[in-house]
């Protein structure tokens, strides 16, 4: 994954966790440092567990994938358990849909480029 | 009177790409009727501009065209400045206008003094001659009933056809400041516009569309502009933004547009105007001028929507970027074949360009990793490629009278993209030498409108 992307992850994180539990991170230094996304996502999932903010937990994911491949290798195998079905055009939709909608407009949105 | 019979009996008309049109067997059955003296002098009026007889003119063909040059530099002022400064960062809005219109201004002196003549000027196969430098020879000589007009658009005075063909010089120009603004200096645009315009677009215009240039002679169709236009602006535009470098805060920062909504009325300019550049570049007001706008209207529609259902798809939201970005493309990707394909073939290309720029403006631009501002090679330079090698494949015989060869169009693909790339290297490296490329840090912190115009936009 190119570096811009897990910076993108990181700057969508750092505005949820700042919006939802105000918590304010090094947006930077959670796409350079394992040990700090580790933390991170840690205390992601521990928001989400105590404080019902699931709708973090896609970006924990997503940052653990970016950042700590092995952690996200091992909870794909996890996954993988579970019984799944292809994405129909509607589903995907539906999901970018809710996903633009948690974001709104953000500071990640024009890291980057702007299309 | 003689270049009516000549068009009615050869197809020469004043179409660009006229050498192509003609081919090489009719020109040597030209050659032999055209043997006694009186036709000789015919042939020579043929090969370069000359004097005319004032009534030879055709006078909707001139209004025609006069309209088209009014709508194609409405599509620069303010067209692009709209659509481009609605793009920046606040702070940087006025420099990108600014920029725009000193481009307009610069490129306008530069293709009187020099570059309509080394353009459209019969000369060598690589740049044409020099007899209409200082618009010398424009003539209109009331007394004796003459005009000047050019060899390519016989049908219209030369005056017309030359502002015509600024026009197109101006927003090649002036699409280039997308990829380095709110960094490069203002005094440092004006020198690479200004040597860009005479070094590079003016000989490639001679390559594609003085019937002596090269890739012409090779049989490159390009109707208005894809490769001398388009493709050309968008590598130039990805060289400088690799030379000039990424701005303080990219990849990092997000950097907020100013207001989508010029954007929106810029893109609507550029849809508006587009009309004149390519029905314009019929260079008559007859039915394939009537076809060119009516499949540049059908693939701007089809740019749109599928840029739209791109985004749709990947990004959950469909944005106004993404459909003027999207028109924009179809418009782009149509303008090498406005005048050889059917409606039908429109949407094809159209549709395709608003996936493939999509694609340039995003997951391309990635890869490339340069800050092309506002993704002038995304969309102007992968426009044009993709609109060059469809009006290879899909020219129609029946609308144009040539057959497009996709081998014949990727030839001259490379031979502007190289020509333009090293060129525009060479033009900026200069550049770097005379002035300086960019602004310091603390001016591009504070932003080019205050650091370089001491203007700002207000609240």
């Amino acid at each position: 994954m190119l570096a811009s992307e897990k910076l993108a992850i990181a700057a969508h994180l750092h505005v949820l966790l700042r919006r939802k539990t105000g918590r304010v991170t090094d947006t930077q230094w959670m796409a350079d440092n394992a040990e700090y996304a580790t933390e991170i996502v840690r205390f992601v999932r521990q928001s989400a567990a105590q404080d019902g903010h699931e709708e973090l937990l896609p970006w924990a994911d997503k940052l653990e994938q970016a950042v700590l491949p092995a952690a996200a290798a091992r909870s794909k195998e996890t996954l993988q358990m579970v019984p799944s079905s292809m994405p129909t055009l509607r589903s995907l939709l539906a999901s970018n849909t809710v996903q633009a909608g948690e974001s709104g407009v953000d500071s990640a949105r024009y890291v980057r480029g702007l299309r | 009177m003689w270049h009516a019979l000549c068009v009615q009996t050869l197809g020469w008309t004043s179409r660009k790409n006229t050498m192509h049109r003609i081919g090489s067997k009719s020109l040597m059955a030209c050659t032999l009727f055209l043997s006694t003296s009186v036709w000789s002098q015919v042939t020579a009026a043929l090969t370069r501009p000359g004097l005319v007889a004032q009534d030879s003119i055709n006078g909707a063909d001139t209004a025609w065209m006069m309209t088209s040059t009014a709508l194609v530099l409405l599509m620069t002022l303010p067209g692009i400045a709209l659509f481009y400064g609605g793009m920046v960062r606040k702070k940087n809005v006025l420099n990108t206008m600014a920029g725009v219109v000193a481009a307009a201004a610069l490129v306008s002196l530069l293709w009187f003094a020099v570059g309509y003549s080394i353009a459209f000027t019969p000369g060598n196969g690589l740049i044409g001659g020099d007899t209409r430098l200082w618009f010398s020879g424009l003539d209109y000589i009331k007394d004796a009933g003459k005009v000047a007009v050019s060899h390519v658009a016989p049908n219209v005075p030369e005056s017309v056809y030359a502002m015509f063909q600024l026009t197109f010089a101006i927003i090649t120009a002036a699409l280039i400041v997308g990829a380095v603004v709110e960094r490069l200096r203002f005094s440092a645009l004006l020198w690479f516009v200004g040597l860009w315009s005479v070094l590079v677009y003016a000989p490639i215009a001679h390559w594609v569309w003085e019937p002596g240039g090269w890739l012409a002679q090779r049989g490159v169709l390009d109707f208005a502009g894809g490769a001398v236009v388009h493709i050309n602006a968008g590598i130039s535009g990805l060289v400088c933004a690799y030379m000039v470098g990424p701005r303080k805060g990219y990849g990092r920062e997000s950097f907020e547009p100013f207001n989508l909504g010029l954007t929106m009325a810029g893109a609507g300019l550029l849809w508006v105007g587009w009309f004149g550049f390519n029905a314009g570049s019929a260079v008559a007001a007859d039915g394939r001028a009537g076809l060119a706008m009516a499949v540049t209207h059908i693939a701007a529609s089809a740019g749109a929507v599928t840029w739209m259902l791109g985004e749709w798809i990947v990004r959950g939201r469909p944005s106004l970027l993404g459909l003027c970005s999207g028109l924009v493309a179809g418009l782009v990707a149509i303008t090498p074949a406005a005048g050889f394909v059917t409606p039908a073939s429109a949407l094809l290309i159209g549709a395709v360009a608003g996936v493939a720029c999509y694609w340039g403006a995003t997951g391309l631009k990635r890869l490339l990793n340069a800050d092309d501002s506002l993704d002038v090679f995304g969309v102007h330079g992968i426009g044009g490629i993709v609109g060059a090698l469809m009006t290879g494949l899909l020219a129609s015989k029946t609308v144009s009278g040539v057959q497009g060869d996709v081998v014949v169009q990727l030839m001259g693909v490379g031979a502007v993209v190289v020509y333009s790339a090293v060129m525009s290297a060479a033009v900026l490296w200069f550049t770097n030498l005379m002035v300086g490329l960019r602004v310091d840090d603390g001016a591009e912190v504070t932003g080019l409108d205050i650091a370089q115009h001491r203007e700002h936009m207000g609240t």
